[in-house]
């Protein structure tokens, strides 16, 4: 068998990807919209929608997993709900904080993978309630919404806290849920295709 | 799916600019009069351009759910000052109005935006930012992207029932977190597998290769249109600088 190394593409010229980051990202992309489907089939109360994203930031670093955390919002954005084109600047964070978690080793025990969740779950959370306050007044028509209505029924609380611990209660269980994931499909992908995306940088 | 919209006689990115400035004009004109008229126009437009129906299903998904959810929760639930009733129910109607500016404007950017998903092909709008200096690997990811969606809800349904058939319980709490990775290990590891043979022939087609690309199906760009789109970008940038200074 013959090993080469990847291509580096023009875009190296803003970030470092490498053909196969951008065979990747788009296979990644998929991912996001597939665990999101079998989410749903399996009617669980989590989104799991980042797991592509945090794969790609794994696998091929903070810009790849900007770009995948953009793409697929976009296609989502296209295909579903032109809505979520405004949340593109959340999963800029969840694709860069992942990337450079992953630089750091935090895939590599279940434990610093659980931490880096708990790390993008509360960045997620805080950089989405002035993009929900802003679309939507405060209420996603989701469950996050559904949790917010409660809070200010129950509390009293204002828009803005009501939306911020929502927001911070699902996020901080999705996106740790998501890294261990992330972090089980690393442990488990075959070992010639983890070298060839180190060996890509 | 083929689109055979109105919309497709115009350039793709005048189709966008134009939803744009609906947008923008739903955000920063006087409520509720200003969202209302760029809800009424994007929904009109998209009729004329043989995807209204299609939109009005996405404004109905979006904009009544936020209307009834702030309605109930800022008007009646946490009312500060219910000063209005129906029956027994008392609400506020500052409140209320609130919800319905809020409802308006995300019906307006759905309309709008939706208008440009359904009625212009996505290869169409890559082609024509390709032709405006979309970088090649920029307009691949973005075309491939959108053509991976479909076939990776179909592979995840293929997955789902491939593993039922095989006695994996997707019942009960604990049990349907439990199935979680039986079912995503072979959905990753298919894709995971992929993306090495489409780097390979990326690698293999010279896509890195320098130099402008030529297209095989050129887009229109008439003058008036880009004079239009132009006349659209002055108008949003004033209607954002309007909005911060007053």
């Amino acid at each position: 068998m013959v090993c080469y190394p990847p291509v580096r593409s023009p875009a190296s010229r803003f970030g470092s990807l490498s053909t196969l980051a951008l065979a990747l990202i788009p296979r990644a992309v998929a991912l996001n919209l597939a665990l999101g489907a079998i989410v749903s089939a399996l009617k669980l109360p989590l989104y799991l929608d980042s797991v592509g994203t945090i794969l790609a930031g794994a696998l091929a670093g903070p810009v790849a997993g900007i770009v995948t955390g953009v793409l697929s919002n976009l296609v989502l954005g296209l295909l579903v709900n032109p809505v979520l084109l405004a949340f593109i600047p959340v999963t800029v964070i969840i694709g860069a904080i992942a990337g450079v978690a992953a630089r750091l080793g935090a895939f590599r025990r279940w434990w610093t993978a659980a931490a880096a969740g708990v790390v993008i779950g509360v960045a997620a959370a805080l950089s989405s309630v002035p993009i929900v306050i802003q679309v939507y007044g405060g209420l996603t028509p989701t469950g996050t919404g559904v949790v917010t209505m409660v809070l200010r029924g129950a509390f009293g609380l204002s828009m803005q806290s009501a939306a911020k611990v929502a927001s911070l209660s699902t996020d901080v269980i999705d996106k740790p849920l998501s890294c261990l994931l992330v972090a089980a499909i690393l442990a488990r992908l075959p070992a010639r295709i983890t070298a060839r995306f180190q060996s890509a940088g | 799916m083929t689109i055979t919209s109105r919309f497709n006689r115009w350039n793709p990115l005048t189709v966008l600019a134009a939803a744009l400035l609906l947008t923008v004009v739903a955000y920063t004109g006087p409520a509720p009069w200003a969202p209302a008229a760029a809800l009424a126009l994007a929904l009109g437009a998209a009729w004329w351009g043989g995807v209204g129906r299609r939109v009005a299903r996405l404004v109905v998904a979006v904009a009544p759910p936020t209307f009834v959810l702030l309605a109930l929760t800022n008007g009646v639930f946490a009312a500060e000052h219910a000063e209005a009733a129906i029956g027994a129910l008392r609400y506020d109607t500052g409140a209320v109005r609130d919800a319905l500016v809020v409802a308006l404007r995300l019906g307006a950017a759905v309309a709008a935006l939706g208008a440009v998903v359904t009625g212009v092909p996505s290869r169409r709008l890559t082609r024509a930012l390709a032709a405006r200096g979309l970088p090649g690997w920029a307009a691949y990811l973005i075309v491939a992207s959108l053509e991976a969606a479909p076939e990776a809800r179909a592979r995840a349904q293929e997955v789902l029932d491939a593993q039922r058939c095989r006695g994996l319980a997707t019942g009960g709490g604990l049990g349907r977190l439990r199935a979680l990775l039986p079912l995503a290990g072979p959905l990753v590891a298919s894709l995971v597998a992929e993306t090495d043979e489409r780097a390979l022939a990326l690698d293999a087609r010279g896509f890195v290769a320098g130099g402008r690309r030529t297209a095989l199906t050129a887009v229109d760009d008439p003058r008036g249109e880009r004079w239009a789109r132009l006349a659209i970008f002055v108008a949003i940038v004033a209607l954002l600088a309007w909005r911060v200074i007053a």
